[in-house]
């Protein structure tokens, strides 16, 4: 089967110009909005998960330079850290008030500042 | 300043002094992030004084975009927060300002020779030390309104006892993160978008430069960079929003503890 594929001919360059346009059409404006908002809940989550994983141990060393207690605070704080990421990623995801890319949010003023 | 040689991707990221200054061992100089920061603040200025200075029962254009940000961010304060958040609106209103403006400087074009420009949002120690001004505004509002209290937010309700020490710790952990996660957000984004607007910009530089056979080509890297440029745009003001409502959510926090 490998011996198959390998004789399969390399794409040609005749339709290069069509398959890199076809590529390209992936960024217009309405493509390029939604890809935005993608981009911006997927490093909204990475930066919580992030964020919780460089302070958790951060403090656990700390702890540890003060206590003396080396390397126990450090350990421990690698895993109340992820576990604290964990929580913020699960957080973000729920809380309806933290969402930043539905729609009635996007639209800000339209929506009903109430409450 | 370069002339015509192609910059490298994380040039423009560079910190260059204008004018040196220290102050004993600390260096204060006056940097291209100064000046950027102090543009910023300007446009703003000048845009909003200029905007309210008719004071029109019926705003012409430029009243009207000041109206449209402010009630934009006035919805955003009473909805996060509500009525009573609404003492902070003030600062939310700067801050928003002063992100999107800055995000949305750093997306016009260098001139050689006439401007050089710099995103200051694109560097941690800018945005890490606004976030941080949010997170402390939070804490010393929290403590200063609630007292003690305030620790209840570490605490959340219908937790077995024996779970309650773990969790009080790792919520704890998960607050000092917060303005970690504000920062890196904000700062990340600006850095990869600026970078891949340079890449994809380079890539017109060096087909271009490639010979009559490929020349044409490099129209296929300038629409992306069209492209890519519109989503900056975007970018620049999702991010700013982003950080405003975090802040106002946090400052719920501290305004309405055990409410949540």
């Amino acid at each position: 089967m490998a011996h198959h594929a390998d004789k399969q001919e390399p794409p040609s360059l005749e339709d290069f110009a069509e398959r890199l346009d076809t590529a390209q059409r992936g960024t217009t404006d309405a493509e390029a909005a939604k890809r935005g908002q993608a981009m911006g809940q997927g490093f909204r989550l990475a930066s919580e998960l992030l964020a919780a994983m460089l302070v958790g141990p951060g403090l656990g060393w700390v702890v540890d330079r003060f206590a003396g207690t080396s390397p126990w605070g450090l350990l421990a704080g690698i895993f109340i850290g992820f576990a604290a990421g964990v929580m913020n990623v699960a957080r973000a995801m729920q809380t309806p008030g933290e969402e930043f890319d539905g729609d009635n949010n996007k639209n800000g003023p339209a929506s009903d500042g109430s409450e | 300043m370069k002339g015509m040689q192609a910059a490298g991707p994380m040039e423009q990221f560079e910190i260059v002094p204008l004018i040196p200054l220290t102050l004993g061992n600390l260096d204060i100089s006056f940097t291209n992030s100064t000046l950027w920061m102090m543009i910023s603040i300007a446009v703003a200025v000048v845009f909003f004084l200029s905007a309210t200075r008719s004071r029109a029962l019926i705003p012409g254009r430029l009243q009207s975009s000041a109206e449209v940000l402010y009630e934009f961010v006035a919805d955003m304060v009473r909805g996060a927060i509500g009525p009573e958040g609404m003492k902070f609106f003030p600062y939310v209103f700067t801050l928003f300002i002063y992100i999107l403006l800055a995000n949305i400087l750093g997306l016009f074009p260098s001139i050689p020779g006439v401007s050089h420009t710099f995103t200051t949002t694109s560097h941690i120690a800018v945005t890490l030390a606004l976030a941080l001004l949010s997170i402390t505004i939070v804490i010393v509002y929290g403590f200063y309104k609630n007292g003690l209290g305030f620790l209840k937010l570490f605490v959340p309700s219908g937790v077995p006892a024996w779970l309650l020490p773990l969790i009080v710790l790792i919520e704890f952990v998960s607050f000092l993160s917060r303005p970690l996660s504000l920062a890196i957000r904000l700062f990340a984004n600006m850095l990869a978008g600026h970078i891949i607007l340079k890449v994809f910009a380079g890539f017109i530089i060096s087909l271009l430069g490639a010979g009559i056979a490929v020349k044409w080509i490099a129209i296929f890297p300038f629409l992306g960079t069209v492209a890519i440029t519109l989503l900056e745009i975007l970018v620049a003001f999702l991010q700013a929003y982003v950080f405003a409502i975090l802040t106002c959510i946090y400052l719920n926090d501290a305004v309405n503890v055990g409410h949540h």
